[in-house]
């Protein structure tokens, strides 16, 4: 934990360069990336945000390696993604990377604590029981963990999305919009989560997001607009998020 | 609402394609059949056809007033004949009879062939001459092109028949020709010779028909009404029309067999097919409950989706009875082929008669079935709620519910009902309580597909045990995906349990009958061979047991014989054996007087028979020119109904040959080197036929085996529909599936894996399918064996393991290759593009 610590806003976690991907062909087809190149440093609580259509689901994507790209190269730690098989990228993504997606994050036939351990089954590594316990405290899900998702409300459920997301100790966790489908409260409740694990246990975290509430629990929010990267706030607030955006929306 | 609908059919033609395939198979099966039985029912009434043709008159023995059987015995006479053929406006008559001559093959050996004398007019024969000519000449013969093809002979060689001394008369083969359905066609070999040449050769010269061609300008009534007058009332004179109606009245008994036969496994096939449609209703309906709800909020009302569900089960039924009903005009062209190629008959070309009824039955079939099995599905969409269409639905739980007391009652009824019949099928105890116990059995099947739903979970975490511990993650989802939805689990597994379970139980039951069967032949067989002849009226010359006696490699020989007596009036056959062979080969249950003996002027009689000639023990009879004392009576009715000595049998029939010759061999000899050594002795009999207990045994059970692979050709049509069912399911729970399948390829599971878990899906599925009903399949074979056993031939229960075994392992490969399609298309799909989805 403290190395992980030390480490805070020195060490690169992921890092873009020149990102293009483009949709379609000929006269449909949409630049959605249109070289973009941006880092992220380690140990920090990352929201990107943009318009609906900005390419910021596109990006994450791409930095998760869930999505090819025609030009330009991302790193996660050492590796260059862009160049992995289908095969080494799904390794990728079992052993380095956790996601929590918008909605239907978990597997309907599993119980909460068989969806938080999914993963490392797939990679057929051991839980570590004592950081198992630590997150289920932390997301307070110890009397729900024999419960399948349809019977946990939507909060409960994202929670257990973002314990699976950490359980593995991956070096990055991408969240594409945790909160959207979220009412406030339980909303907060994610956020708070997804911020402690980046202060307590030194988590890199990448969130997409279009709120600018959700956004100010961010250490730092990246502004996209047209498939181009458009500026950022450190420290941000709701309102300098909200103005910036009103910005980008003009 | 119809654009929608049609849209909606448009965008999911693929789903819609691949669900109809189970509807084009069944009904390919039902208008196939019905196309073959109009075939061969044209077959039937061209072959009668020819039998009538030409003929304007025909005069049969008639029934005189006390009505005996024995009195018709003279059939038509000569001077009758000759009556009929002086009456004015007859153009021709002739005597249509026939006796079995032995016709000696190119082998040497005598098959007993029925000969029909020619008609002398040309317009009268009931034959189409193939190739040659028809004889002319006393010394030549024309067969049946069928019976020239089996025996290897052709027009221009020599052949033989025997005459009533068993010697052999040469012919000339002059021509073939093929004939009309009749009696004498449908016995096997056939031949035709002039009336002259065919009198010497028949034991008896028995004319059952004059047929009469009319002069021009004279009517059959009034021809008739002539006839009748000229020889009186003791002939029945019909006119030609009648005859044919007559004639066409016994084809309604030809093919109808056959086609109900066949008809019972298209319906077995419609039922599967059913089960298929109505899942794949269901769960499109289930995910599609989002569009539906979208349509309901915009202000359709629930008539609207019920009708719209239906037009699309409409819609796919017409489609598939159209494929279906050329399917089955295949079907039924290569059905005739290989007919025509298993009994080797040159049965003519490929007929394809189309009747409206057919097109019309497979219409209905198709569009009814389809539709019905909507219907449910249809009720269901009604009761989205208008609300659904703003939630998001991870899964299609909404009809995954568990038990239901309705459910379990419905089961109870079933069971109960389904075990009573059984009961009531096992306490009767004959062929009808056979049948009984089947449709019995059938109940139970239905209880169990009702209770389906219960079970799979159970069944599940049994079957899923071992691949769950041998195979990982992929496994243990594998696992959790198929019982996630029990209902649609249920569905596709029923499909494949009924015919799996049909399949079972024909084959053990099959088995079983063949055990017993054989165990039957070693019985009846108490010698190592039988020499028989191949003629009925000829019988062995006794010299023949001389020959064989002779042979080293033989240790006894036992002849019998048998001879037709008259006592008290009434024929009796009586069986001549040895009298040292009581207790031993012929084996008696005494029930009154003493059968341990066979005296010279003993006769032994069963009771029935007993009874029929109204004797009692101590009774004497004449038979013959001797009289016998009846000293007893047994209760065996598989046992000839009257027996002598074989010395009194000659006695009383002196120059009667012998019936059957049983031969044992010595210990040591070789059944191959015993069945030369009678050869041998035999080869200079024609009319000498040689029979093993082994070879009889073999010969039946490749005759069972072959009947099997008929029934399992038939069901197995059922089975492959089931097949085409569960990869339908699997494809459609896949597209159900697509985000989560995304969300697991996010975690970190590999295309390999994901392929993998739905491989193993299927093969649970399909196993457990496939061990239920193997399971119910055994015991339903044993009800219906125990109902079969009677006390005359008790059938033992036999389990032919390796045939299961095999069966159970082609279900399997069968459902994992059912997977491939689906896992394909699953592994294709990208992460993103997987989680966009809505």
């Amino acid at each position: 934990m403290s190395a992980l610590a030390s480490d805070v806003g020195t060490r690169t976690a992921v890092a873009a360069r020149d990102l293009v991907k483009v949709y379609g062909k000929g006269d449909t087809a949409v630049r959605a990336l249109d070289g973009v190149g941006v880092a992220f440093a380690a140990g920090q609580f990352t929201a990107i945000m943009g318009p609906s259509g900005s390419g910021k689901s596109t990006l994450m994507h791409c930095l998760a390696g869930l999505d090819t790209v025609d030009s330009g190269s991302v790193h996660i730690g050492q590796s260059e993604i862009t160049r992995l098989s289908d095969r080494d990228l799904t390794k990728l993504r079992r052993d380095r990377v956790g996601f929590v997606f918008q909605a239907f994050n978990l597997l309907p036939t599993l119980t909460a604590e068989q969806n938080i351990l999914l993963g490392l089954e797939l990679a057929g590594r051991k839980p570590d029981q004592v950081w198992f316990d630590t997150i289920v405290d932390t997301v307070g899900l110890r009397d729900r963990l024999r419960h399948k998702p349809t019977e946990l409300s939507g909060g409960q459920q994202q929670r257990v999305a973002c314990a699976r997301a950490l359980v593995s100790k991956p070096e990055v966790v991408f969240a594409d919009e945790p909160t959207g489908n979220l009412d406030s409260r339980s909303g907060a409740e994610v956020l708070d989560f997804l911020r402690m694990s980046v202060r307590k246990f030194g988590q890199t975290v990448i969130m997409v997001t279009h709120d600018p509430v959700a956004a100010s629990y961010a250490d730092r929010v990246v502004l996209m607009a047209d498939g181009h990267l458009a500026g950022e706030i450190a420290n941000p607030t709701a309102d300098s998020v909200l103005a910036a955006l009103r910005h980008l929306g003009a | 609402m119809l654009k929608t609908t049609l849209a909606g059919l448009r965008a999911r033609t693929a789903r819609l394609v691949l669900s109809s395939i189970a509807i084009v198979l069944g009904v390919a099966f039902v208008s196939g059949t019905l196309i073959l039985g109009s075939a061969l029912d044209a077959n039937l009434h061209n072959d009668f056809a020819r039998q009538t043709r030409g003929v304007d008159v025909s005069v049969e023995p008639g029934r005189s007033s006390s009505g005996s059987a024995d009195e018709d015995r003279g059939g038509i006479s000569q001077t009758q004949l000759d009556q009929v053929r002086a009456v004015p406006g007859v153009a021709a008559a002739d005597a249509r009879w026939g006796a079995q001559v032995p016709l000696v093959g190119a082998n040497g050996k005598a098959k007993s062939a029925t000969v029909s004398a020619l008609e002398g007019d040309q317009r009268l024969r009931m034959t189409d001459l193939q190739e040659g000519r028809m004889p002319a000449k006393a010394d030549e013969i024309a067969l049946d092109a069928t019976t020239a093809q089996t025996a290897k002979l052709a027009v221009g060689q020599k052949v033989s028949v025997l005459d009533q001394a068993d010697k052999p008369v040469p012919l000339t083969i002059v021509g073939t020709y093929t004939q009309g359905v009749s009696k004498s066609s449908l016995s096997g070999d056939a031949a035709v010779l002039l009336p002259s040449a065919l009198a010497p050769l028949a034991k008896e010269h028995y004319v059952g028909q004059v047929v009469v061609a009319a002069d021009q300008g004279v009517s059959q009534q009034q021809l008739a009404d002539r006839i009748s007058t000229a020889v009186g009332g003791k002939l029945s004179v019909k006119t030609g029309e009648q005859y044919t109606v007559d004639v066409l009245k016994q084809i309604s008994r030809g093919s109808g067999g056959l086609t109900q036969f066949m008809l019972v496994f298209a319906l077995i096939a419609l039922v599967v097919a059913a089960m298929v449609i109505y899942n794949t209703f269901t769960i499109l309906v289930a995910q599609r409950t989002r569009e539906l709800a979208l349509l309901r909020c915009i202000g359709a009302d629930r008539g609207q989706v019920f009708r719209s569900v239906l037009l699309e089960a409409l819609v796919m039924g017409l489609f598939a009875s159209v494929l279906g009903l050329g399917a089955g005009v295949g079907l039924s062209a290569a059905l005739q082929a290989g007919v025509g190629s298993v009994f080797g008959g040159s049965k003519g070309p490929v007929q394809l008669p189309l009747t409206v009824n057919t097109v019309l039955i497979a219409f209905g079939v198709g569009v009814v079935v389809t539709v019905l099995s909507a219907v449910l599905p249809a009720l269901r969409a009604t009761r989205v709620a208008p609300l659904a269409a703003l939630r998001s639905l991870p899964d299609s739980q909404d009809e995954v519910r568990r038990t239901s007391v309705v459910r379990m009652a419905f089961v109870a009824i079933l069971a109960l009902l389904g075990g009573g019949v059984c009961f009531i099928g096992l306490r009767s105890g004959d062929s009808v309580g056979f049948i009984v116990t089947g449709l019995g059995t059938m109940v139970l099947l239905g209880a169990v597909i009702a209770l389906g739903p219960v079970i799979v979970g159970p069944v599940n975490r049994v079957l899923g045990a071992l691949p769950r511990l041998l195979f990982g993650v992929p496994a243990k989802l594998a696992s959790a995906n198929a019982t996630r939805n029990p209902k649609r689990t249920a569905a596709t597994t029923a499909a494949l349990m009924i015919g799996v379970t049909i399949v079972t139980m024909i084959t053990v039951a099959a088995a079983s009958g063949k055990e017993s069967v054989t165990s039957e032949i070693d019985k009846q067989f108490p010698a190592d061979y039988l020499v028989t002849s191949a003629v009925r009226e000829h019988p062995l010359p006794t010299s023949l047991a001389d020959q064989l006696r002779a042979q080293p490699e033989v240790q006894t020989v036992t002849p019998t014989g048998s001879a037709e007596v008259k006592v008290n009036g009434k024929s009796l056959y009586l069986f001549g054996t040895p009298a040292d062979s009581l207790g031993k080969s012929v084996q008696l249950k005494q029930s009154q007087g003493d059968v341990s003996r066979l005296g010279p002027d003993t006769l032994l009689l069963s009771d029935s028979q007993a009874t029929r000639y109204g004797l009692k023990v101590g009774d004497r009879v004449r038979a013959g020119g001797a009289t016998l004392t009846l000293a007893g009576t047994y209760s065996n009715e598989d046992q000839s109904s009257a027996i002598v000595s074989l010395e009194t049998l000659q006695r009383i029939a002196p120059g009667t040959g012998y019936r059957m010759i049983m031969i044992k061999a010595r210990d040591g000899v070789s059944p191959q080197a015993g069945q030369a050594a009678v050869e041998k002795a035999t080869a200079s009999s024609p009319i000498a036929e040689v029979a093993s207990g082994a070879a009889r045994k073999s010969d039946l059970a490749g005759r069972v085996d072959q009947m099997l692979m008929i029934m399992w050709a038939l069901v197995g049509l059922a089975v492959v529909i089931a097949l085409f069912g569960i990869a339908n399911t699997l494809t459609l729970s896949v597209l159900e599936r697509t985000r989560e399948s995304a969300l697991l390829r996010a975690l970190g599971l590999t295309r390999g894996q994901l392929g993998f878990m739905l491989l193993i899906e299927s093969v649970l599925i399909g196993l457990m399918g496939a061990v239920i009903g193997v399971l119910l399949g055994i015991g339903f074979a044993k009800l219906v064996v125990s109902a079969l056993s009677t006390d005359k031939l008790q059938v033992g229960f036999v389990l032919p393991a390796g045939q299961l075994a095999v069966m159970l392992a082609v279900a399997v490969l069968a459902a994992a290759v059912a997977a491939v399609l689906p896992a394909r298309r699953a592994a294709r799909t990208s992460v993103v593009a997987g989680m966009a989805e809505a």
